[in-house]
């Protein structure tokens, strides 16, 4: 259910992929030059591009060229923005814009390493349970719809908080783990329905074994319908962290996005400012997640040619 | 009719599994993890006599075997027996009573508001597709849809609370006022309410609204419309007949699932504006490590998730005479 759920967690579910179009799917992604070609004439396609290199652009920026140290502590708390602070600063004195460009590594870092547990653990359940089908599909079916019915912020903060490590490879454990459940599902069903279709039959006929039949003909067919979901998982995964920073739950060991915003709500800068310590950062996310679910979309727009404008 | 009664026969036995594996997983999550219980079960607050801590061990049963202590769990759950919260010293459910009371209050009012707009708006950017309006609708969902609520609650809170004080800044009613049904107090908890409830709705609507744009936006695309059309049938008239009936479906397994995502956004929500319903109390909880919350909010909200989408199944297989069991 995180997008089939928010999507889980909402977004994923957004791009209602249907099976019956993997054909299409699997076509277009053989083509890469004239997917990209495609992908590139939307607007989406285009605008979250350049969202991700622009922030590609800031995390090499940053490494390079950053004035101040974020660990700067001094004695201009909380101050509303200026020349020299063009976000202002925070409880500590230390300077938003260099917490906010100096977040953008490690926010992105969790966008990707999340989704690729996630993507990784939901397809490996997808396959073995399509495949297999009989009474282990069940059970692996049954297991999945646990974590698909307990809200993804319920599952992420009690196993969060039960684990108690705060450091960012647990939060990325976190997020990655809670998050595989709707691929374990589309992959699933794909499998079910590419397993009726006679080039698998032919294969078998041929001898093929098991492994090579998923290695070969399975897998290959599932790429295309959850590449569009890999890319709008982490665009949920960076959203799922900046949560769980903002209820105390995220990594204490880098500063991200979340942790910005976490400081900010946290010295009741809502209410009594400065108001920039707690916009711009939630800007930085709003655009990141933007341009992902854009490039997510345009994906979906060529993968699923019945909506192409004709 | 023999074949519906066996889908909900086959539904119904599924979303009791589907609460029972909930219930072992939720035993399970608080044992296996590194930790010992009894510590974790205890407050670690260093002053506990360490009675206390063998106390608890008694009353939790954690001398028990493992299978004693899971077939307890099962039994207490069932049973209405929620454990003792460690931080009030009362029953989960006396904790808790009235906060779910609240969320369900704020959830229930802005479900609705989601539901209702979310399908005009949805319906409108469908006729209007591919033009200004529908881009526009387009955007504003996916707009919200990337934007972390409680980043959004506060937003609104920069805006309505601290630059013009039109709302209050959070609680659900004000001090000194009882929730009681007359005027005032009734009033007054709807405008402490007004922002979290805005929060929300917006916040949520995009699913609604692309859902039911999208598959409109399908089945308009069917043969079958051209048909309608060619007959001489107005756009009004091939709405209402032809295509909504049929784009509904989707719309009811969106609002399902989407439970688990608003009840997600509601929690967040209510920490921002301090409204103390079950969000407010589960994210104090895990500040104060009050695990026997944590585990019933856990089985609470999978519990919640799961009968709405036995609903939802219900209702499409009754929408749908295609629908079968999968």
């Amino acid at each position: 259910m995180t997008f089939e759920k928010k999507f889980e967690s909402g977004t994923r579910r957004l791009l209602a992929f249907n099976p019956l179009l993997a054909d299409k799917a699997g076509l277009s992604m053989r083509n890469i030059g004239r997917t990209t070609d495609l992908f590139m004439a939307t607007w989406m396609g285009k605008i979250g591009t350049g969202i991700l290199v622009f922030f590609l652009g800031i995390v090499v920026f940053t490494e390079l060229f950053v004035p101040y140290d974020p660990g700067d502590f001094t004695t201009d708390k909380l101050l509303d923005p200026s020349l020299e602070h063009p976000f202002g600063t925070d409880q500590v004195g230390r300077d938003v814009l260099t917490r906010t460009l100096h977040g953008t590594k490690a926010s992105l870092m969790v966008g990707f390493t999340a989704m690729i547990i996630s993507m990784g653990l939901g397809t490996i359940v997808g396959l073995a349970s399509g495949y297999w089908g009989g009474w282990r599909d069940e059970v692996i079916m049954r297991v999945n719809d646990v974590f698909l019915s307990v809200p993804w912020l319920v599952l992420m903060i009690v196993i969060a908080s039960i684990w108690g490590a705060q450091d960012l490879t647990s939060v990325i454990v976190v997020i990655g783990v809670t998050g595989w459940s709707t691929t374990a599902r589309i992959v699933r069903s794909q499998v079910l329905s590419l397993k009726a279709r006679q080039f698998i039959e032919r294969a078998k006929a041929l001898g093929a074994g098991d492994w090579h039949i998923i290695r070969r003909h399975i897998f290959p067919n599932v790429v295309p319908l959850i590449f569009a979901n890999a890319i709008l998982t982490i665009a949920i995964s960076i959203l799922s962290e900046s949560t769980l920073s903002f209820l105390g739950l995220g990594p204490q060991d880098v500063e991200t996005w979340g942790r910005v915003l976490e400081d900010a709500y946290n010295n009741n800068v809502a209410l009594a400012g400065p108001f920039m310590f707690i916009i711009m950062p939630g800007i930085c996310i709003v655009v990141v997640v933007l341009g992902f679910t854009f490039i997510g979309y345009a994906m979906d727009e060529i993968l699923n040619p019945k909506l192409r404008k004709r | 009719m023999a074949s519906f009664r066996r889908v909900l026969s086959k539904r119904v036995f599924n979303a009791f599994v589907t609460i029972l594996l909930i219930m072992l997983v939720n035993f399970l999550l608080f044992r296996v993890m590194p930790s010992d219980p009894a510590d974790m079960m205890t407050p670690r607050d260093p002053t506990t006599p360490p009675e206390v801590k063998w106390r608890n061990i008694e009353a939790w049963g954690l001398n028990d075997s493992l299978y004693v202590q899971l077939y307890k769990y099962f039994v207490g759950t069932l049973t209405g027996d929620w454990g003792i919260s460690f931080w009030y010293e009362d029953n989960v459910a006396n904790v808790l009573g009235s906060a779910i009371g609240w969320t369900m209050l704020l959830l229930g009012t802005s479900s609705a508001l989601t539901f209702i707009i979310g399908i005009i708006l949805g319906k409108y950017a469908a006729r209007k597709r591919g033009k200004p309006a529908d881009v526009a609708i387009t955007s504003f969902g996916l707009f919200f849809y990337g934007m972390p609520i409680f980043w959004f609650g506060i937003l609104l809170m920069v805006l309505f609370v601290s630059i013009i004080p039109l709302f209050p800044s959070g609680q659900y009613i004000s001090a000194g006022l009882h929730p009681e049904l007359t005027l005032t107090s009734i009033s007054d908890i709807l405008w402490h309410m007004a922002l979290p409830c805005a929060t929300l709705t917006i916040g949520s609507i995009a699913g609604i609204v692309l859902i039911q744009r999208n598959s409109l936006i399908d089945v308009l695309t069917e043969e079958y419309i051209v048909t309608a059309y060619a007959k001489g049938l107005t756009e009004a008239q091939v709405m209402k007949r032809h295509a909504t009936p049929n784009a509904r479906l989707p719309v009811v397994t969106t609002l399902a699932m989407d439970t688990a995502f608003i009840l997600g956004g509601a929690f967040q929500i209510e920490v921002v504006f301090s409204y103390k319903g079950l969000g407010y109390v589960t994210i104090e909880a895990i500040g104060r490590q009050d695990y026997p919350i944590l585990q019933f909010v856990f089985f609470i909200g999978g519990v919640a998730v799961v009968i709405a989408n036995l609903i939802a199944d219900l209702v499409l297989v009754k929408l749908d005479p295609r629908v079968t069991i999968t």
